[in-house]
């Protein structure tokens, strides 16, 4: 059942399929052109415009036609359509990493490939982004939760020096500090599990209260 | 068969139908053993409820003019004479009575009324 | 006789607008209307028993038991066609279907090929190109492929040409002819008028009455008279009233009375719309 809901998310968002691979090339080149020091950001940040480009035209589309609303009257349940767009959400992350690997083999000189420690940042980065954003979709829906988001990147600039600074000095930084490469990335790894199946009750919590 | 719905009769839909079918039996018109529409073909057939349908057909049924088979349908009973022949006598009491109460209502006396029925058999001789 | 669907006691609250305790039963095997004017929550009722919205009190109960316990198995055997359709236009009809028949556990492709053919629907088209009639013919295919018990329709027929409307009539008349059931949900009465078996009126978020529709036409009757014999008595025994210089027509469900107090009146079996009509102005009183 799921896969068919993903299927159907990723038909609704057909226009973006030529789009995305060259995308997921083109801007980690681009980032890493442009500043040889933000190699590492530049998967997460690849992944993010994408994964948030494609992800936002589905649920414009599933907003304007609200064809949620007959789902909801199948037998599919609402934590079954929750799980979907969660596991479509998995899914572009997912692809996005292989065309950026692809990348990085062809022009290893220019993109390196992801270590475990960079791929662990990047997911939790991106488990964090989504794991927040998701919830705040189903509770708020399309139009006001864009606004919300919108306000939140006008935020980032301030936010994110004082975030970064209080990380710093912090002893959770400093534990981690002391821990092999890896053991870093598969901490981040787990906790971006973690982040994501908490989200993810949240919304099923939120969505199965909705009236459509 | 013929069964028309009056528009304009005081007569409950159900009772109309269930008359009419009944005249055809009495009449000859339905054999003994002639398979009925469903009630479902019935209803669509005549824009009326199934409901109604099920009840002229449950009430015929009671009064002994068909028989129900579970999944095979209704059809017109094997003739009871004595009761066929009393409820052509009832009948036509019925009508008659109607007949009185309209006459009534409208102030025919009963001579008036003999009157108007011989007149009618007159006609129908001549 | 059965009921395949009990609804008792159903309030929501929306806003400005509360159904308050809705309860009818759906006999089995017939259609059933649900009647009353924009507004009066026809949609909003069938959204509860959907499970697109959660009522705040109330049961229902299909085939005598409780939806909530197993809700999964109720929908299964629930056809659903919305006036809206709700779609995506992107998506082909078959696309569309793919995501649909997924959910049901007894999906009949064949079943759903055959009516796409029959309505000369093409699979491989989008959903946006399609006309309303065609929208409404598909949303039916779907609906009708999955060995669905009932048929749960919301205003199916608004927006239709009169000939799309009629093989729609057809097309429920031989569903519930194989043993199927319908609820749909109309303020176009007229329709009803053909192919109704059961009626239930909602105004302003309750049930006024459930009834066979025959029973109805029955006890009420359409009069017309004179004005200068409607004496304040006789204007009391009517449901609705009107008036001209020439003289009155009205709806009542006392006809014997009536007629006795009246000479030279005509009477008439009235329409599903005229005693919709009869029973909507009283409850605004």
């Amino acid at each position: 059942m799921i896969y068919h809901l993903i299927l159907k998310d990723l038909r609704l968002g057909k226009r973006y399929w030529a789009l995305l691979p060259i995308a997921a090339v083109a801007i980690p080149f681009f980032i890493v052109s442009k500043a040889a020091a933000a190699t590492s950001v530049a998967f997460a940040l690849s992944s993010l415009f994408i994964v948030y480009l494609f992800f936002n035209s589905v649920s414009m589309a599933e907003e304007k036609h609200r064809g949620a609303a007959y789902l909801c009257a199948t037998p599919y349940t609402r934590k079954t359509l929750v799980l979907g767009k969660y596991a479509l959400i998995l899914l572009l992350i997912g692809s996005s990493y292989i065309l950026y690997t692809l990348a990085a083999l062809i022009a290893p000189e220019r993109l390196p490939v992801l270590g475990i420690q960079e791929l662990g940042f990047s997911l939790l980065l991106l488990a964090a982004v989504f794991g927040l954003f998701l919830p705040i979709q189903y509770r708020l829906g399309y139009e006001k939760s864009r606004l919300v988001f919108f306000f939140f990147i006008f935020l980032m600039p301030f936010l994110l020096p004082y975030a970064v600074g209080e990380l710093d000095g912090s002893s959770l930084s400093n534990s981690m500090a002391g821990l092999a490469p890896v053991m870093q990335g598969v901490l981040a790894v787990a906790a971006a599990v973690i982040l994501l199946l908490g989200s993810m009750a949240v919304s099923v919590r939120i969505y199965a209260r909705q009236n459509l | 068969m013929r069964i028309v719905i009056s528009n304009t009769s005081d007569q409950p839909i159900y009772q109309q139908i269930k008359d009419q079918i009944k005249q055809a039996i009495l009449q000859g018109e339905l054999d003994e053993g002639t398979a009925l529409p469903s009630i479902r073909a019935l209803a669509n057939d005549l824009h009326v409820s199934v409901l109604t349908t099920r009840r002229v057909y449950d009430e015929l049924e009671s009064e002994g003019f068909i028989v129900t088979r579970a999944g095979k349908g209704s059809f017109v009973a094997q003739g009871n004479r004595e009761l066929l022949l009393e409820s052509k006598r009832r009948m036509v009491e019925v009508k008659l009575a109607e007949a009185w109460d309209t006459a009534r209502m409208l102030g025919i006396t009963r001579q008036e009324l003999f009157a108007m029925m011989e007149l009618l058999f007159e006609e129908e001789e001549g | 006789m059965r009921s395949i669907l009990e609804v008792e006691g159903l309030t929501k609250r929306l806003g400005d607008f509360a159904l308050d305790g809705v309860s009818f039963a759906l006999p089995d095997n017939c259609i059933t209307g649900f009647i009353g004017v924009n507004g009066a929550g026809k949609t909003s009722t069938i959204k509860l028993l959907l499970g697109l919205m959660r009522a705040d009190a109330g049961d229902i109960r299909f085939l005598g038991e409780d939806i909530c316990k197993r809700e999964r198995e109720f929908k299964n055997q629930i056809g659903v066609v919305w006036d809206d359709g709700y779609f995506y236009p992107e998506l082909t009809l078959l696309e569309m279907k793919d995501v649909v028949a997924a959910a049901y556990s007894e999906w009949d492709e064949s079943q759903f090929r055959k009516l796409l053919e029959r309505f000369g629907l093409q699979g491989k088209q989008r959903i946006g190109t399609l006309s309303k009639g065609m929208r409404m013919k598909y949303a039916i295919a779907l609906a009708m492929s999955h060995r669905a018990r009932l048929l749960v329709m919301d205003e199916p027929t608004s927006g239709l040409d009169p000939q799309v409307r009629k093989e729609l009539l057809d097309l429920l008349l031989a569903y519930v002819a194989e043993g199927n059931s319908v609820f749909v949900s109309t303020h176009i009465t007229s329709d009803l008028d053909k192919i109704a078996d059961y009626l239930v009126l909602i105004d302003q978020g309750k049930v006024v009455w459930e009834e066979e529709k025959d029973r109805l036409l029955d006890t009420h009757r359409i009069i017309k008279g004179g004005a200068e014999e409607l004496t304040p008595e006789v204007r009391s025994m009517f449901l609705t009233l009107d008036e001209s210089s020439y003289g009155f027509t009205g709806l009542t469900a006392q006809r014997e009375k009536v007629c006795r107090h009246l000479r030279n009146a005509q009477v008439e079996r009235p329409s599903v719309e005229d005693i919709m009509l009869g029973y909507i102005g009283r409850s605004r009183i």
